[in-house]
């Protein structure tokens, strides 16, 4: 679930109340020059709408299974209780059906619905920036297209006073832009295009942007500094860093393995997992081929003022060793006894079934979290339509202590050429006890 | 119940063909698999598939005895027993069926064993096939099936040598892969062929040689001679299962629905026994349920096949005596010899490497009607192969003949031999009988009170001559291997069928495809005569059975009357052959 | 007749109690830790003490790789008393029983597993007492070993289709304990393989599929991740 802590301390609630007349000025403006004018949906703009509604990944927080399509109610976990999504079908009742294209815009854009703002769960941080002929789309689509259900608001599970939504407004003012026309100067179009989706309705830098104390990304887009994209831990895993580096990021990934990667969830160089399975399945494996190539254009863009290391080159001498029966290396009897199967003795992998370890950013990225976890909890590739057969990794939690997953992990992410710090079995702890507490 | 258009009965091979092939076709339809679903990451997973105790002596990935088996008799009028304990056959359930857990040696029938009484007859004289013996051709040539053979080859990601095999049907394309080098098992054999004249292959694998994507954009990964093939499911991804090349693609869609541990125990037929309504199955919740279909698809396995259409009443139950009669008709088997070669401790087989077919190579210049039979006096051959498929100690154990069973010698044998030993097999074809054959069994009924099936089946002198034949030249290759000594295990005339000792899964017959609603139960396209809408897929078809493994056999009978549903059956209706 | 009951009686040599207690208790010392280790929860003392016995005979511990009790074989087969297999889940129990059947036609008996080990080590047993006056286990090896040879070939007086058929039972089920992976209870140390060169739940040969011929260089992993 999706935690927040809107409160960084009783000083806030000085503030707070400083700005409380300042919000009720600001909560009224309407601005409706803004926003896009209503006319006649066209089955392109449907269409095109429903496309979008893909590339933002509404479904995923909107649509639960066994329920009908984005008629809400998936439950969010937050320090002071839970809240739920909205029911966004035109039912008339429990839905949008009364929204006119003003009030759809208000709450995508601006992060207010119904009179007051909405919980930054709702990523309109991101979506700030989408022209007014999308937002248009989206609205013809979930208005047009979306089947209405009358499934009820489930009520937010949140006390008085905490209930109370006027903070809210205070932090969106802080920390959420202005709406305003996407801008980029430049003549690359495939750039342009490519910065729009990653920067907007993708919303990518939600998971894959560090976070402030108060819980804000650090960097809203390119425009924010390096800290934009620059990898940060998200549900447990780390989103490694997706700005051009060294081995270390996905600086030896080219254009088309990147774009294959968000279209199929596989590539040469790995294989997604984790939150990026879902992004995949539900949202970027639907990317028309030009504009994954355009947000694969835009991220080899973002240079990596950190990375200094050089570039990846595989080295032989540890799949020589294991050839030669050789397993005298921290972890490497571990690793010929439970990982080579599958990812093989050379680190390879086999493409699109195994991924390899051998130059994986998420091997050697500087937290190991996913290296750890994904070794404890077992993990399934993503289904989409080019890649029809999912291949599991299993939990390997119970059969290896905690020294031993620190081991192998150390063992991979400094074999064949990889440059990972060793891991330290309190890292395992640390991560296994967590995923204890996760226990039903 | 809502009717659909086509009930399947398994989800095996034939049945993911047919759910693949009558989903495109834009039908509605319901697969009833009796056994639990079944996946690779949950049910094949390593380690814990790498248990030979679990899967392949106690069999946790095949059908559970307790429940349902058949019963055996050697002769007419015999009293038939419960076949108790697994031995010699073994049966598949659940996703996959038998195909999840098989071993992956993928042939394409020779083109005479197709029109097998007409060859013999040409060649030898119509004396030459003994009265009682009831082989028959197909009505079907190779030529028409070649382009199935291929396709199902593409599916599975067969790895062979185009051309390897000089007696080989003429193919349209090349194996989608190139071989894995041969195991050191197989190298010896196959110098040794050579040396003496022959032309030793690769038997051709549905283990994949590489990371292989199939037509489906089924990906599948490379196989690296686990040890724990046949009888295992691969958690490697490499082994052509239904799970690993059709299943993923059905996957979410729309009109088809699969119900697992779904057991039907007849096809319902109209008041005039000429069409199917639908079938009657037991649900996982213990309810009985009546499903009605306008096609209905028999896709359980050769044995279940011949069942079913007993316990419907769909054709006429086989009689011994007078021979009228078709279902349970022609039921053939395997005949399998194996020679043992023990080399000395300088020799490393490492047996423990091995795949259920890549790795392995055969001759086929025994096989089929591949040499002259003239002066042998017997119908049929054997494929001759070598190679380990794992080298599993408590199943994969070969010693001498005359080394103790238990005690200290044991022991010395087992330390002696168990690495530095190698295997080379004759896979023979069983010819059909008048008195082998299938039908219900008086007195044994399964966990839900249905009549069992029961088998009536001996070895004949065609069998016992078949191998001594073959097996002597896989005596004089082993030889030629140059080993310390050397053992035969061979069936000798005296010897009955022992349903104790594995042969093969490759049961034949009993529902056989022929050209005439007299002498077979089904037409060309797998069709039954009586019953119009009613089609059955498996090696029940085969009216005898051939020197090869069956599953290639299967595959292209099926998608070649599939093509024809889709092109002709789905228009018209009704019978595609007119008797 | 009064019953003579051959029990420990009359042991009124101390000093010969002396010298077997001290010699008891040095044995204790290098064999307590089996016997405290497992307590058998199918298999009666008397039952528990015949199946150390024949396992001993049919797997000897003759210094030539590990012994079938030493590996562990009798605590697998109490342990598989006690799963599915034992109570005969995995086979087809439904009468009529034909065990006059020819023996092609398979096993035909109405035991399961725990009843024919319970029955043939009872038959056995009997065989013993009546050969030699005590149970086998308290037999010598020569002794053993006929009497296994005489169940193996069914000409045990009393029921030699029974004593065969729990002879074969009892043979492949310790072959079983002896090569299974050594999470259910045999092969301990996975000394089994290790004796015959198996590397057990390894399952990926990638590497040595070009060397063919090679001695495998690795040992043996279990599929409890154990090394061996």
């Amino acid at each position: 679930m999706n935690k927040r802590n809107l409160f960084i301390g009783a000083g806030a609630v000085v503030v707070i109340g400083l700005l409380t007349v300042i919000s009720a000025t600001r909560w009224s403006d309407a601005r409706a020059g803004a926003h896009p004018q209503a006319s006649a949906a066209s089955a392109e703009m449907i269409a095109r709408g429903a496309y979008l509604a893909r590339v933002g990944d509404c479904a995923a927080c909107h649509s639960v299974q066994g329920q009908p399509p984005y008629s809400g109610g998936l439950r969010m976990e937050t320090p002071i209780g839970a809240i739920y999504t909205s029911n966004i079908t035109p039912d008339r009742q429990h839905g949008i059906g009364n929204y006119t294209l003003a009030d759809f815009d208000r709450a995508l854009r601006y992060g207010v619905a119904n009179g007051h703002t909405l919980y930054p769960a709702m990523p309109y941080s991101a979506y700030s920036s989408t022209t007014p002929e999308d937002v248009a789309a989206l609205y013809a689509y979930f208005t047009r297209e979306v089947r209405p259900a009358a499934v009820p608001r489930r009520e937010n599970e949140i006390p008085f006073p905490l209930s109370m939504r006027w903070p809210l407004t205070i932090w969106r003012l802080a920390f959420a832009p202005e709406p305003r026309a996407f801008q980029l100067k430049t003549d690359d179009a495939m750039l342009r295009r490519g910065a729009y989706i990653v920067e907007g309705l993708g919303h990518c830098g939600d998971c894959h942007t560090p976070r402030g104390p108060a819980l804000q990304v650090r960097a809203l887009g390119a425009a924010g500094g390096p800290a934009y994209l620059s990898g940060a831990m998200i549900d447990g895993w780390h989103a490694p860093s997706l700005r051009n580096g060294d081995s270390t990021t996905i600086g030896a990934w080219s254009e088309a393995d990147i774009a294959q990667f968000l279209r199929t969830g596989t590539n040469r160089h790995g294989i997604a997992f984790a939150s990026m399975n879902e992004v995949i399945a539900n949202s970027t494996q639907f990317l028309s081929a030009e504009d994954a190539a355009a947000a694969a254009h835009f991220l080899k863009s973002l240079t990596d003022p950190t990375s200094g290391k050089g570039a990846y080159a595989y080295d032989p001498a540890v799949s020589q060793s294991l050839r030669n029966g050789d397993a005298s290396a921290r972890g490497a009897q571990l690793y010929l006894d439970n990982c080579a199967a599958c990812h093989r003795p050379d680190g390879k992998g086999y493409e699109g079934v195994f991924p390899a370890l051998a130059g994986n950013p998420v091997v050697t990225a500087a937290p190991p979290d996913s290296v750890i976890r994904i070794i404890l909890e077992g993990m399934t590739t993503a289904r989409t339509a080019g890649t029809p057969a999912q291949f599991s990794m299993p939990s390997f939690a119970r059969r290896l202590s905690d020294q031993e997953v620190a081991d192998v992990a150390t063992f991979v992410r400094d074999s064949w050429g990889n440059r990972g710090a060793p891991v330290a079995a309190t890292d395992v702890k640390r991560r296994a006890t967590a995923r204890e507490e996760a226990k039903p | 119940m809502k009717p659909v258009d086509a009930v399947i009965i398994g989800y095996g091979w034939t049945g993911a063909i047919m759910a693949k092939e009558l989903t495109d076709a834009g039908l509605s339809v319901l697969v009833l698999e009796r056994g639990p679903e079944r996946d690779t990451a949950t049910d094949f997973d390593y380690p814990r598939i790498a248990d030979e105790l679990k899967y392949a002596v106690r069999g946790d990935l095949w059908q559970p005895l307790a429940g349902e088996t058949v019963t055996v008799r050697h002769k007419p009028g015999e009293i038939a027993v419960p076949y108790r304990q697994y031995g010699s056959f073994i049966l598949g359930t659940g996703t996959g069926g038998a195909g999840a857990h098989w071993n992956g040696q993928q042939w394409r029938a020779s083109p005479n064993d197709l029109r097998i009484r007409s060859v013999y007859e040409e060649r030898y004289g119509k004396k030459f096939i003994p009265d009682d013996m009831t082989i028959q051709d197909y009505g079907i040539s190779f030529e028409e099936l070649e382009p199935y053979f291929d396709h199902f080859e593409k599916v599975t990601g067969v790895a062979g040598t185009a051309g390897g095999n000089p007696y080989e049907g003429k193919r349209s394309n090349p194996f989608p892969q190139q071989p894995l080098a041969p195991i050191l098992s197989s190298q010896l054999f196959a110098e040794a062929a050579r040396e003496l004249g022959y032309q030793p292959f690769a038997v051709p694998a549905a283990n994949s040689t590489a990371a292989y994507t199939n037509p489906y954009g089924v990906r599948m990964g490379p196989c690296n001679l686990c040890g724990f093939c046949e009888g295992f499911g691969c958690f490697l991804y490499s082994k052509a299962a239904p799970q690993t090349t059709i299943i993923p693609i059905l996957k979410g869609r729309n009109n088809l629905k699969v119900l697992h541990n779904a057991y039907v125990t007849r096809i319902l037929l109209d008041g005039s026994g000429k069409l199917a309504t639908g079938v009657r199955y037991i649900d996982a919740n213990g309810k009985q349920v009546d499903q009605p279909a306008a096609m209905v698809v028999l896709a359980s396995f050769q044995l279940n096949n011949v069942r079913m259409l007993l316990l419907s009443g769909i054709g006429k139950p086989y009689d011994p005596v007078t021979g009228k009669g078709v279902v349970g008709k022609n039921y053939a088997y395997q005949m399998v010899s194996s020679t043992t070669a023990f080399f000395d401790e300088s020799v490393n087989m490492n047996p423990f490497m091995g795949a259920g077919a890549a790795g392995q190579q055969a001759i086929d210049d025994y096989n089929a009607d591949h040499f002259d039979h003239s002066k042998h006096g017997f119908v049929g051959g054997a494929m001759i192969f070598a190679g380990a498929t794992g080298g599993r100690p408590i199943v994969q154990m070969p010693l001498p003949p005359d080394a103790p069973r238990w005690g200290s010698g044991w022991k010395s044998a087992v330390r002696k031999h168990y690495a530095h030993t190698s295997s080379v097999a004759t896979m023979g074809s069983v010819m059909s009988y008048r008195d082998r054959y299938l039908d219900l069994d008086p007195t044994y009924r399964d966990a839900h009170g249905v009549p069992l099936l029961r088998m009536t089946f001996d070895w004949h002198p065609n069998e016992y001559k078949m191998t001594a034949f073959t097996s002597a030249r896989a005596a004089e290759i082993v030889t030629a291997m140059k080993p310390q000594r050397m053992s035969q295990r061979i069936l000798k005339p005296g010897d009955s069928y022992d349903v104790r000792v594995y042969q093969s899964t490759h049961n034949t017959g009993g529902a056989i495809i022929g050209t005439n609603p007299s002498n077979s139960v089904l037409n060309r396209y797998s069709q039954c005569w009586d019953v119009p809408n009613v089609f059955v897929f498996g090696a029940s078809s085969f009216p005898q059975n051939i020197g090869y493994n069956p599953t290639g056999l299967v595959a292209a009978l099926t998608y070649f009357a599939a093509a024809k549903i889709r092109s002709t059956y789905l228009k018209t209706g009704g019978a595609l052959v007119h008797a | 007749m009064t019953e003579s009951h051959p029990l420990k009686r009359r042991d009124f040599l101390r000093g010969a109690a002396g010298v077997a207690l001290a010699s008891g208790m040095a044995a204790a010392g290098g064999a307590a830790p089996e016997a405290k280790a497992y307590v058998p929860a199918y298999f009666t003392p008397a039952e528990w003490a015949f199946i150390n016995a024949a396992v001993d005979r049919l797997i000897p511990d003759d210094g030539n790789g590990p012994g079938g009790v030493a590996a562990g074989v009798p605590v697998f087969l109490d342990k598989q008393m006690q799963l599915p297999y034992g109570y005969g889940a995995y086979w087809y129990m439904q009468g009529p029983f034909h065990p006059e059947a020819p023996p092609t036609l398979g096993y035909q008996l109405r035991q399961t597993p725990r009843e024919l080990y319970r029955a043939g080590i009872a038959l056995i047993d009997r065989a013993a007492a009546h050969a030699h006056g005590k149970p086998f286990a308290q037999l010598d090896a020569a002794q053993r070993d006929a009497l296994l040879t005489q169940a193996d070939g069914g000409h045990l007086q009393e029921d030699g289709t029974m004593a065969a058929a729990f002879f074969a039972l009892l043979l492949r089920n310790t072959r079983e304990g002896f090569f299974a992976d050594p999470i259910y209870g045999g092969n301990k140390q996975m000394a089994a393989w290790k004796m015959v060169g198996f590397p057990g739940a390894r399952a990926d040969f990638t590497d040595f599929i070009d060397q063919q011929g090679r001695k495998y260089p690795y040992g043996p992993v279990s599929i409890d991740g154990s090394r061996g």
